[in-house]
């Protein structure tokens, strides 16, 4: 029984027989003398009656097309090893180590004399890096160039005006 | 003699040939239907039940047999259509479909909807409230949603409902309460 007294929640298990008997007693016998909730079972029946026959408006697929899909995904999961990595970074990273790697062979070359005085190879490259790691703090914006694309043109180039310039 | 759901699924994970068709085959419309009333997108309807079926593929193995397939399965499906809103895609078409449906509350369904121009006035009168009442239904929250039709088009039971969506039976109950409620507050029962 709710707090309101009547067994609101009771009332749709009780049209699908779903109740144990001694609860289903009790609210038959609320709704024998509760025209509220005798107005409300009744109201539940005709709801779910409705619902059952009434046709679906969820838009039609091909079915075909919908194994067809799905057989294909499943060849695909079937030959590859395993789900794809998240970590997996793709290739414009591999470009940019490639880069630093570039800038470090090049700094070692015979003729490059940024050796510091008295001080040791490896703590120039560094400096060098690390002049640079400001490309490696952006990565994170330059694997998402995408999303810094005019969605809103985009949205809309079926309306552009044409170029005068052609 | 025509396999059962859970024999078909045992043979899926016995990997024995056709029996992930035939189970496909089986429940394909159900599966995309129950996707579309909790993500109302076609295509992402279509994705979470392909999505559904490549899972049951993979877990066939685990099916215990303590529940129906049915119960087993649309859990799988359920849990897709949350993963997928969870990715954000789906949030975004709810938002979206929210917005619609504030926008077009006080649209006269028959303007979005018309009916064929040689229907008879019952007929169209017949259209109004079905539309009216689908309307309310896409109202509802998704779990107010999933839980009236699971129950009214799917036929399951406030245990099995509660199983699917991972929920305790009083929730169910809950949730039926409040969804019939306000579909009666919207749109009367019109018997």
């Amino acid at each position: 029984m709710s707090v309101s007294g009547h067994p609101s929640e009771r009332l749709v298990p009780y049209l699908r027989n779903e109740l144990a008997a001694a609860e289903r007693a009790a609210v038959e016998g609320h709704v024998g003398g509760c025209a509220e909730c005798r107005a409300a079972l009744a109201d539940f029946a005709a709801l779910a009656e409705r619902l059952a026959r009434a046709p679906e408006p969820a838009p039609s697929i091909h079915w075909g097309a919908f194994r067809a899909e799905l057989r294909e995904a499943l060849a695909r999961r079937a030959g590859s090893p395993g789900r794809p990595r998240r970590w997996s970074l793709g290739p414009l990273p591999a470009a940019l180590a490639a880069g630093l790697a570039a800038i470090v062979l090049y700094l070692a070359m015979p003729g490059q004399n940024l050796r510091a005085p008295g001080g040791d190879q490896a703590l120039v490259e560094d400096a060098m890096l690390a002049s640079r790691l400001d490309l490696i703090k952006e990565l994170d914006l330059v694997q998402r160039l995408d999303l810094l694309e005019d969605f809103d043109v985009i949205g809309r180039l079926d309306r552009l005006e044409p170029s005068s310039q052609g | 003699m025509e396999r059962t759901d859970e024999a078909l699924c045992r043979a899926v994970a016995n990997r024995e040939p056709g029996a992930f068709d035939l189970l496909v085959e089986r429940y394909q419309e159900r599966a995309y239907r129950i996707a579309w009333s909790v993500v109302r997108d076609r295509e992402e309807a279509k994705d979470c039940a392909q999505e559904a079926f490549l899972r049951l593929h993979e877990s066939a193995g685990t099916f215990a047999g303590q529940s129906k397939f049915s119960t087993w399965f649309y859990r799988i499906l359920v849990n897709c259509c949350l993963d997928n809103r969870r990715r954000g895609r789906g949030w975004r078409r709810l938002l979206v479909w929210l917005d619609a449906a504030d926008d077009e509350r006080d649209e006269d369904p028959i303007e979005r909807h018309p009916a064929p121009v040689e229907d008879p006035g019952a007929h169209v009168d017949e259209e109004r409230q079905l539309s009216q009442l689908w309307d309310a239904v896409d109202r509802l929250s998704p779990r107010q949603r999933a839980v009236v039709l699971l129950q009214c088009r799917e036929g399951l039971a406030t245990k099995e409902i509660a199983e699917v969506l991972d929920m305790s039976e009083a929730t169910v109950r809950v949730h039926l309460h409040r969804a019939f409620a306000a579909l009666r507050r919207r749109v009367g029962a019109r018997r």
